[in-house]
């Protein structure tokens, strides 16, 4: 018996709940809340309440112990019906659209006929730890036989051991927070402050024009009070983003709180289905969810800045479908720091870059930035870490729907010196 | 007026003489047509939170059905200490309450509640009256409760006219375990505003006659939907209080086909709540 040839996955739709700045908002929501919020409002928008879907994937960065099954939960909670499975994957930032990737792969491949991918992050309700010295003592007194071993182990506690270990945004390998990194990275290719303050302020402009013209109405769904991302700036300008003082990179650093995402709270979900599945139901597909590639980068040793990958990952699915950077329409590359985003546009453009780190005979060259994120991306809208992927996969779907076809590629950078890209076409 | 103030006030009936006095309820036998009324009521979401956790509710957009009853609660304590009022507050008891949601309540929408009293009916414990609390935004009905109070005592032996028990005694499906911690009473307490001496601690419920703190009804009712979610869009949940549920404690919650029961875990003859959710 042989298996199915692949098939077209396409991008249905999604729902989002508008991303709130840290302990605001969302201050008391935890991720569950948030999961479930998305998928209910995923839901209502696609009349599933009561389907079996193959799947539902998503994840979180910042997970409690407790939350082990977190996506299965959050199905439970909602209105699809509970015979449908769903399981959690991490990738930091690219979780969103690594669940994407796995829903369109099992689609294409005719395991499934419809799913659910995502993500949640709250930076509020983070969880917090023991301190790994107590932990380590409590585990040693549990495996104690007698209660004088037991108080034997516990009277090795010390009153600083009781201060909780805080989740912090930092790499476990080199120490250094993910601004620190960039930092490096925007030094390495002369990023001014400049340019990154200008990306701010179009992806601010950008956002606020595409909440004006409505079409975020079918992305999004209020929450807790919340109808827009409450980072959003709608008047943000030059002047007032020329203001702010560097927080990474020291005193000449060019990265500012203005030019750099901040800790968010938020929720982010898409549909992803066969042709035929949504042709039953009567729903438009809006892309095809075409490839994607994940890439990762030898950061420990210096060889390579913690957020190029996806400066990898692109040149190698161009190479795959037999395009060039210059044959898409639209351009969806996350704004983890502006500077990221500039960096990756400056290495494509590199001969040097291109030719001895990525083999090629030529650099990839220039996009129309015209075409760069042009309904806003997170420095304005905001990045909970695992919901960004979701957020730019239903936006992407729906702008190139929205202009009567074309090409749009995705690229999300992610900690431990990975990236994931992906291209939809419509 | 604080809670404490409430209560006190509450309470005074049971003070020897004092129900001659003209401010203080119970004095009357007939119920007369009390209302009360606020406007304007929004929601904080963090206030919303702190419900949905203690009440095991996820955090959503849309309100838990049991919610508003809480900025109702302050009017009913105004009808109950109102001097027409013909009974004493304390030791009426919350027998069955009802509430239909007729839409989704959202966090964002602004509610006008109003609360009031009806007619007084035989019951064969003694006599029942009920209060209906309503919830409008601009003029439109989204959620209404029906609180039925028994006062004990005078029983006539017959049952009030469309009453009929919500309990057919059944097993309901497999039933989960609840484990009830002992300040459960003074979390919900906090949540909730009501602050009655018999949730908050054994000795000042000990005052009231019974051997431990209990929970609160409201409370049970919440949990119980919130082991029901997801739920409709629209639909009344509908529960009977039987037995208090003494804290701390165990108890275990079944439900199946739009039925559920919360009896205790020791003992599965002694049911302390059964109610029903319908579309």
């Amino acid at each position: 018996m042989t298996p199915a040839a692949p098939r077209r996955a396409v991008v249905l739709g999604g729902n989002r709940i508008p991303f709130a700045r840290s302990d605001s908002a969302y201050k008391k929501a935890s991720n569950q809340d948030m999961l479930t919020a998305a998928l209910d409002g995923l839901v209502e928008r696609f009349g599933l309440a009561g389907e079996r879907l193959g799947d539902v994937v998503a994840g979180a960065v910042l997970k409690h112990s407790r939350d082990f099954n977190l996506t299965r939960e959050c199905v439970l909670g909602s209105r699809l019906a509970p015979e449908t499975p769903a399981y959690d994957i991490q990738q930091a930032c690219g979780t969103g659209l690594e669940a994407a990737i796995l829903v369109a792969n099992k689609i294409a491949l005719g395991q499934i006929e419809a799913g659910v991918a995502g993500g949640v992050d709250t930076t509020s309700d983070a969880p917090l730890a023991l301190n790994e010295d107590l932990r380590s003592i409590l585990l040693d007194a549990n495996r104690e036989k007698s209660v004088q071993g037991r108080l034997r182990q516990l009277l090795r506690v010390r009153p600083q051991q009781l201060a909780p270990a805080i989740p912090r945004n930092e790499e476990p390998r080199t120490g250094l927070s993910m601004g620190e990194h960039q930092a490096r990275t925007a030094a390495e290719w002369g990023i001014t402050r400049e340019a990154q303050d200008e990306l701010a302020m179009r992806s601010h402009q950008n956002l606020a024009a595409a909440y004006e013209r409505g079409f975020q109405d079918d992305l999004v769904t209020p929450y807790l009070g919340l109808e827009r991302d409450q980072n959003l700036r709608p008047d943000s300008s030059i002047e007032k983003l020329a203001k702010l003082k560097p927080v990474f990179g020291g005193a000449d650093g060019t990265m500012t709180a203005g030019n750099s995402t901040p800790l968010s709270d938020g929720a982010a979900v898409a549909l992803l289905a066969s042709e035929e599945w949504a042709k039953q139901r009567g729903l438009t597909p809006l892309a095809t969810f075409v490839d994607a590639e994940t890439a990762a980068v030898d950061y420990v040793n210096g060889r390579e800045g913690l957020l190029m990958a996806p400066a990898y990952a692109v040149p190698r699915l161009l190479e795959r479908n037999g395009l060039t950077l210059q044959d898409f329409d639209l351009y969806e590359i996350h704004e983890a720091f502006a500077s990221q985003v500039l960096s990756t546009l400056a290495a494509w453009e590199d001969p040097v870059f291109c030719t001895q780190r990525l083999g090629r005979s030529e650099p990839l060259g220039a996009i129309d930035r015209s075409k760069l994120n042009v309904n806003g991306s997170s420095l304005a809208a905001g990045h909970p870490f695992a919901a960004t992927g979701g957020r730019i996969v239903a936006a992407l779907a729906k702008a190139l729907h929205e202009r009567g076809g074309g090409r749009g590629l995705i690229s999300i950078c992610a900690a431990g010196g990975q990236g994931v890209v992906a291209i939809l076409e419509a | 007026m604080s809670t404490l103030t409430t209560y006190a006030r509450a309470a005074l009936p049971l003070v020897p003489g004092a129900s001659l006095l003209p401010f203080v309820a119970g004095r009357g036998k007939q119920m007369p047509a009390l209302e009360r009324r606020v406007d304007g009521v929004s929601v904080d979401p963090a206030h919303l939170a702190d419900y949905a956790r203690v009440c095991g509710f996820t955090l959503r957009d849309t309100l838990p059905a049991t919610y508003l009853h809480m900025p109702a609660f302050p009017l009913h304590m105004q009808l109950m200490t109102d001097g027409k009022f013909p009974f004493p507050a304390v030791g009426l008891v919350h027998l069955r309450n009802r509430i239909t949601v007729h839409r989704p309540a959202r966090v964002s929408e602004v509610f006008d509640v109003v609360v009031r009293t009806t007619p007084i009916e035989p019951h064969p414990k003694g006599r029942t009256f009920a209060i209906v609390s309503e919830a409008r935004v601009d003029g439109e009905l989204v959620w209404e409760e029906r609180s039925t109070m028994l006062r004990r005592g005078g029983g006539s032996g017959e049952a009030a006219s469309g009453s009929a028990p919500l309990t057919d005694g059944q097993t309901r499906g497999a039933p989960v375990t609840w484990t009830l911690p002992g300040d459960l009473g003074r979390r919900y307490g906090s949540v909730s505003g009501d602050r009655n001496p018999i949730h908050m601690h054994a000795l000042t419920a000990r005052a009231f006659g019974f051997k431990q703190a209990i929970a609160h009804g409201m409370w049970t009712k919440a949990r119980a939907l919130a082991a029901l979610e997801p739920l409709p869009d629209a639909y009344t949940v509908d529960v009977e209080f039987k037995k208090p549920i003494f804290l701390p404690g165990r108890v275990t919650f079944a439900a199946d086909d739009g039925r559920f029961v919360v009896r205790s875990a020791k003992n599965p003859d002694i049911t302390h709540l059964e109610g029903t959710v319908t579309p």
